[in-house]
């Protein structure tokens, strides 16, 4: 009998990026497809099965139906892994939480608005309890991999918690801010191996925040390297807001 | 000595673990496991209570883990009680007889037996704390004759979380060890002592100076004993304990469990009060 | 010590020698920056660099090594560990950053002896560099006593203009010359010119330091307790990147990563650094040092009074990087002055208690 663990890919809300780079990450990994039955992976074959061990999931929860179904792959599956920023944070996505939901529903749809279901955008983890994430807009391919075999082996996968500064900086990048950029390299979480910064973009945060992010002077630095309030807000909120939402109100709270 | 020319000698690492043998595999509770493990033949492992091993398990990690067999009760094997908390423990739990192990070490100090011959003993390990205890507080058993009266205080946080319950029970009945026990969680089961490590002390007499205090236990835990300790006038040189810290490399050059100047995993993890007092990290 | 003459016409040739015979390792430009990197073409090596990003520590330490090899799946486990011979040569390494390379021969050689860093080590040449200049606006080798090259190097060169002076060092200095043509022994004057390009250089480099380093394990003892370290704690980013580049800083971490078969693989050490949430944190989930000021004071504890302390060399070789990258401008020129100044009313109320 197979024994191998049945592995199946869920999407909710999000562009569907990293559902192609775990197809991408086939390539250079073929091996992944012998040691895992793959069962259910819309973006990928039409076959589907609900028998799985390890759920994968993209995109994040804007839709109380949505809710409904994350608990269903939650009940089956022994492993639940958030793929990709949508699902880690809430992605792109929570941009709208900052912005009455109304208007928000207006400015999409338009007269149609009434017929769309939506809510705040959520990562899968206020909604179920998850088991590891693999982050990043999209994910990284070989990281991904590293993790199947972390959960192969009956482990969480190692994802860093330091910042994005300290892969920069083991590539020997010069500092972006010395450039006259703007980066948010010191308080985001590495694994990317500082993907953009090395070709001269900002970071812009799509990984999460570390454990015990420095915002405040980071603010500073971005204030003394010419950016406004807004800009730097605008900054921080397009893969965080959800996270940076939270960090204020443990700042107001302590 | 022979003498070894230098390009035939094989060049060693010292990150390189030795495989070694489980020979048996334990569940002593829900959290912890007690693994034996044996040597390879010829294989030679002389270790001191209170010293540690760093645990290979290929492909997943390595941790720190403190041995719980006394040496004069192993000659081939020793044993780890090892509980689940990390991707390494993870797996060492996953082990069943039979299977491999990395090992390097043993590593640390441990308690320096010389200085604790003829005292009367007391020890206060609290939850997983009795682990590297019992590595030392055998070895005193087993030479009783060298050391005045012994006193377990043993605290746990709920009887379920209890280690080594048999032994408890062969410390108890001997009429030269006094053991007392207390857990701050009792289940409806339980009759003996509730509350924390602590209030074990209050119905305890000693003669302080010639008292040699040892205590494990989690961080949170040293700061109230050794308060118990010195309200008791135990001598501060005479307050041992061994600290936890993530000793990652075990030999002194990855820098993760140094405390002011002190790497533990070279210069501990065993110290007594008075060697640590003066770091504000020791105890934090 | 000999001291011998190389026209600086007759570099390149010698570099394509060493290259022809070694792994050639110099400072080269990346973008507007310099790194230390394998030298393929003479004319790619740039001893008018001023600093590089990283130190030449990653050429004996790299920022990632495989240290054993592993392979489980037969009934015994095989374990390999692997050693990095490849003859190497160090080109152009600043004199402070020989300092480094001193302590942390120290680090990896003392108690229990890394044969990783060793093997590397003993296979890697070191040419120091005189520098005649100081580097950037935040290095302070003068204060630190490593302006001058220490024991250690294999050859020392000092740019004299058209020709370069050359030091030997060791035996094996002397091999590394071998690969040159128009070496020639050095004359009264080129020795005059060598005594006048180093007594012009020295005033071009200030004190930075308003006491002698001397005093640094006495008054970083005494600081333990200042408020200075809870302010610096509060700017810092915790971003580690101040270890990164530091020439001196060894901590690392260890990780293990197998094949899909999950038995097969390797364990190789990364770079850590003790500015880092959870540099201390055991596997419960404790952190001994989960602020960032006690984190911050141990680095500076840990450079200037323990290392001074355990090896007798300071832990800091004043090469101005971690100054350099610092986005909160965190330098230790300046937090030393600051614990210095905070120092010295407390020492003369003393002494006009004591009068």
């Amino acid at each position: 009998m197979n024994n191998k663990p049945r592995i199946a890919f869920f999407d909710f809300t999000g562009c569907e990026g990293c559902q192609l780079t775990v197809i991408d990450s086939l390539e250079n990994h073929p091996e992944l497809l012998e040691a895992v039955d793959i069962v259910q992976f819309r973006e990928a074959m039409s076959e589907k099965d609900d028998d799985f061990s390890i759920a994968f999931i993209e995109g994040s929860c804007t839709r109380s139906s949505d809710e409904k179904r994350l608990e269903k792959i939650r009940e089956q599956a022994a492993l639940v892994i958030a793929l990709g920023a949508c699902a880690h944070l809430g992605g792109v996505n929570a941009v709208r939480n900052i912005q009455p939901l109304e208007s928000v529903r207006r400015c999409v749809y338009g007269e149609k608005a009434e017929v769309y279901e939506t809510s705040i955008a959520k990562p899968i983890g206020d909604v179920i309890s998850i088991d590891g994430f693999i982050p990043g807009c999209p994910i990284d391919p070989e990281e991904f991999i590293r993790g199947v075999k972390r959960l192969l082996q009956g482990n969480r996968p190692l994802i860093p918690d330091y910042p994005v500064c300290i892969e920069c900086k083991l590539r020997e990048n010069a500092c972006l801010f010395q450039r006259g950029k703007v980066c948010l390299g010191p308080i985001t979480r590495a694994g990317c191996g500082a993907l953009c910064p090395s070709l001269g973009v900002g970071c812009e945060g799509c990984r999460g925040l570390i454990p015990n992010p420095n915002i405040t002077w980071l603010k500073e630095v971005m204030a003394e390297h010419g950016q406004s309030s807004e800009r730097i807000s605008a900054k921080m909120g397009l893969f965080m807001t959800n996270q940076i939402l939270e960090s204020e109100v443990i700042d107001v709270e302590s | 000595m022979k003498p070894i020319l230098a390009e035939k000698m094989k060049l060693l690492s010292i990150y390189q673990p030795s495989t070694m043998l489980v020979s048996r595999v334990e569940s002593v509770t829900e959290l912890e496991k007690l693994i034996t493990i044996e040597l390879p033949e010829g294989g030679s492992f002389q270790h001191r209570p209170g010293q540690f091993v760093e645990v290979s398990l290929l492909g997943v990690g390595e941790a720190p883990i403190s041995i719980s067999s006394s040496p004069s009760r192993t000659t081939n094997s020793f044993e780890l009680c090892v509980r689940r908390v990390g991707s390494v423990t993870n797996a060492i739990h996953a082990l069943s007889p039979g299977d491999l192990i990395g090992i390097r070490g043993p590593f640390g100090n441990g308690f320096p037996m010389e200085r604790f011959r003829g005292k009367d003993l007391l020890f206060a390990p609290g939850g997983l704390g009795l682990a590297p205890l019992r590595s030392l507080i055998n070895e005193v058993i087993d030479d009783r004759g060298n050391f005045g009266r012994v006193v377990i205080l043993y605290g746990a946080r709920h009887p379920s979380e209890l280690l080594f319950r048999d032994e408890l029970e062969t410390w108890k009945e001997r009429d030269d060890v006094e053991l007392h026990v207390t857990v701050d969680r009792p289940d409806e089961y339980w009759k003996g002592k509730v509350g924390v490590i602590t209030t074990l002390f209050y119905d305890i007499q000693i003669h302080p100076r010639n008292t040699v205090a040892v205590t494990c236990g989690p961080p949170v835990m040293y700061r109230y004993v050794i308060m118990e300790l010195l309200g008791k006038s135990v001598p501060e040189g005479n307050i041992w304990l061994s600290l936890e810290r993530r000793m990652k490399c075990g030999v002194g050059k990855c820098g993760h469990c140094q405390m002011g100047s002190i790497y533990t995993c070279l210069d501990g993890p065993v110290f007594s009060y008075s060697q640590i007092k003066h770091l504000e990290e020791a105890l934090s | 010590m000999t001291l011998k003459i190389l026209p600086k016409k007759a570099l390149p040739a010698w570099l394509d020698g060493l290259h022809a015979n070694y792994r050639l390792v110099g400072p080269r430009a990346k973008q507007e920056n310099f790194v230390f990197d394998v030298i393929q073409n003479a004319e790619d090596l740039r001893l008018d660099y001023n600093t590089t990003i990283l130190p030449p520590k990653k050429v004996l330490l790299p920022q990632q090594e495989t240290i054993l090899q592993f392979d489980t799946s037969k009934d015994f486990h095989q374990v390999e560990p692997v050693f990095e011979d490849t003859p190497t040569v160090l080109f152009g390494v600043h004199t402070c950053d020989m300092h480094a390379i001193n302590l942390m021969d120290q680090v990896f050689g003392q108690g229990y002896p890394d044969a990783h860093y060793q093997t590397r080590r003993q296979h890697t040449a070191i040419v120091t560099l005189e520098c005649l200049n100081p580097c950037t606006e935040f290095c302070f080798c003068k204060s630190m006593e490593t302006l001058s090259v220490p024991e250690g190097f294999d050859l020392h060169i000092t740019d004299l203009g058209n020709v370069l002076a050359i030091e030997i060092g060791s035996g094996q200095g002397l091999t590394l010359l071998q690969h040159a043509k128009m070496v020639r022994d050095a004359g009264p004057k080129d020795y005059q010119h060598l005594q006048d390009v180093m007594s012009e250089k020295w005033p071009r480099f200030a004190y930075q330091l308003d006491f002698d380093i001397t005093e640094l394990p006495s008054l970083i003892a005494l600081s333990y307790k200042t408020e200075v370290w809870d302010s610096l704690g509060d700017r810092c980013l915790g971003c580690g990147i101040c270890n990164v580049v530091c020439p001196t800083c060894n901590c690392f971490d260890v990780i293990d990563e197998v094949d899909f078969d999950l038995q097969s693989g390797s364990r190789y050490r990364i770079w850590d650094s003790c500015q880092l949430d959870r540099f201390c944190s055991v596997a419960g989930g404790h952190d001994f040092r989960s602020s960032r000021a006690n984190r911050l004071r141990h680095r500076f504890l840990h450079k200037f009074k323990y290392q001074p302390e355990t090896y007798k060399i300071v832990g800091c070789v004043g090469c101005g990087r971690c100054a350099q990258e610092c986005l909160v401008h965190i330098s230790p020129v300046d937090v030393l002055n600051e614990l210095y100044r905070r120092q010295v009313p407390f020492a003369s109320i003393e002494q006009e208690v004591l009068v």
